[in-house]
């Protein structure tokens, strides 16, 4: 479970570099993906369906983003756009072109589905976690933090 | 008069740069509306899409002005969205002029993308962590790193040369897939898929279908729209790419026992 974290934290970063997120933010990047992530491997062994653990990723996943960009004072994109590629069902989409070559129907229509409904549930979890209203966001604007500070103002 | 004209531009000229590095159409409209509140604008109208802004100020006296704008989908640039988000905070707290908010505007377009080499080696670290987090071995997410980094290499040489994305992103994903597969031919044992799926992350539309999403939530249904269908094209000509190749290999000799 820690590897995963690690794992998720570097791949997270990564994206967040391949779209030139500033500097100062990268780590909080890295850490709402892999907090997202951590969330779906905890949902999965308890036993929640795939739609499930993505939704309730998702969902986590925005709220923190939100959380940190109130924090922060930068737009929320930047921490959930990196943040979102785990779930994203690049692995779906694999899978059904390769099934679909094969012409293993059944194979194909069942990715196709697992895909569209990972897509769905992503999609359910990111408006949930908008619905909440930006003021209760708001709040935290005036939240100091200054440990945070301190330990960035080095680099 | 020519000050409206020129807060209107100061306007416009910011949401343009805000969606041409690919901020949601909500984020770029407010900040439209917002300076234009902020200089004191009394009149005005703005509609935003994801490729287009349209904006009028004081329609009814002598100085009246409009403006269209075409902007083309970009590429992401956080950084850049990041810095015009804490421009335009400080030009609605009056903190900056009229004259500054330009040169500010330019320091904020022009911030740098990173270095070609940092961009090709995190290209492969995010396709090795996620050829390994979905269920790839140590080889699988080492091999992913450095198809990953190939890929970036491709992506970045063919940028100015290929106008079409489509062709960019079919192209790329049978790279990867072309690449994974060869070194399966030639006996590395590997799964093929782990290092595949791994690999064509990059390419993976994740911010097209956030932005989408986002976009519809905020009932800019037609924004939505077009970025909805901006990702399930790309989706589709990654499944093109892999697909290609894929059948290709399976007349390779000892190319039939895939997976």
């Amino acid at each position: 479970m820690i590897i995963q974290f690690l794992v998720c934290f570097a791949a997270n970063i990564s994206f967040a570099v391949l779209f030139s997120a500033p500097k100062r933010q990268l780590i909080f990047c890295g850490l709402t993906g892999s907090v997202g992530w951590l969330v779906y491997l905890l949902c999965k062994d308890c036993g929640l369906g795939l739609a499930g653990c993505n939704l309730v990723a998702t969902l986590t996943l925005t709220l923190i983003s939100r959380i940190i960009a109130a924090l922060q004072k930068h737009p929320v994109t930047v921490y959930l756009v990196a943040g979102i590629f785990p779930l994203v069902p690049g692995a779906g989409i694999y899978y059904m072109s390769y099934y679909f070559i094969m012409n293993e129907t059944d194979q194909c229509a069942k990715w196709g589905m697992d895909t569209l409904k990972i897509a769905g549930s992503i999609v359910l979890g990111i408006i949930f976690g908008f619905a909440l209203p930006q003021k209760l966001f708001n709040k935290l604007h005036s939240v100091k933090l200054p440990s945070v500070k301190n330990v960035f103002r080095g680099r | 008069m020519a000050v409206t004209k020129e807060i209107l531009t100061l306007a416009v000229e910011m949401g343009d740069a805000l969606l041409r590095n690919g901020a949601e159409v909500y984020r770029a409209e407010d900040t439209v509306l917002h300076i234009l509140e902020a200089y004191e604008i009394k009149d005005f109208d703005v509609y935003v899409l994801s490729n287009g802004i349209f904006a009028s100020a004081d329609e009814n006296t002598e100085d009246a002005c409009s403006m269209t704008r075409h902007v083309p989908l970009g590429k992401t640039h956080l950084g850049r969205i990041a810095a015009l988000n804490q421009l335009s905070r400080e030009i609605c707290s009056h903190e900056c002029s009229l004259i500054d908010a330009w040169t500010r505007l330019e320091e904020c377009k022009n911030i740098p993308v990173s270095k070609i080499s940092v961009r090709i080696f995190f290209c492969g670290l995010g396709s090795g962590s996620f050829g390994y987090l979905l269920g790839g071995t140590l080889p699988d997410a080492v091999l992913s790193f450095f198809i990953g980094m190939l890929l970036q290499v491709f992506l970045i040489a063919t940028d100015h040369r290929l106008d079409s994305k489509f062709l960019t992103n079919i192209l790329g994903s049978a790279l990867v897939t072309t690449l994974s597969l060869f070194a399966l031919w030639i006996g590395i044992p590997i799964m093929q898929d782990k290092v595949i799926i791994g690999a064509i992350m990059p390419l993976v539309p994740g911010i097209a279908l956030t932005t989408s999403i986002r976009d519809l939530f905020n009932g800019d249904y037609l924004s939505g729209a077009i970025h909805m269908i901006d990702a399930i094209l790309t989706a589709f000509c990654i499944a093109i790419g892999v697909g290609a190749i894929i059948t290709l290999y399976r007349f390779l000799p000892g190319g039939i026992s895939l997976l």
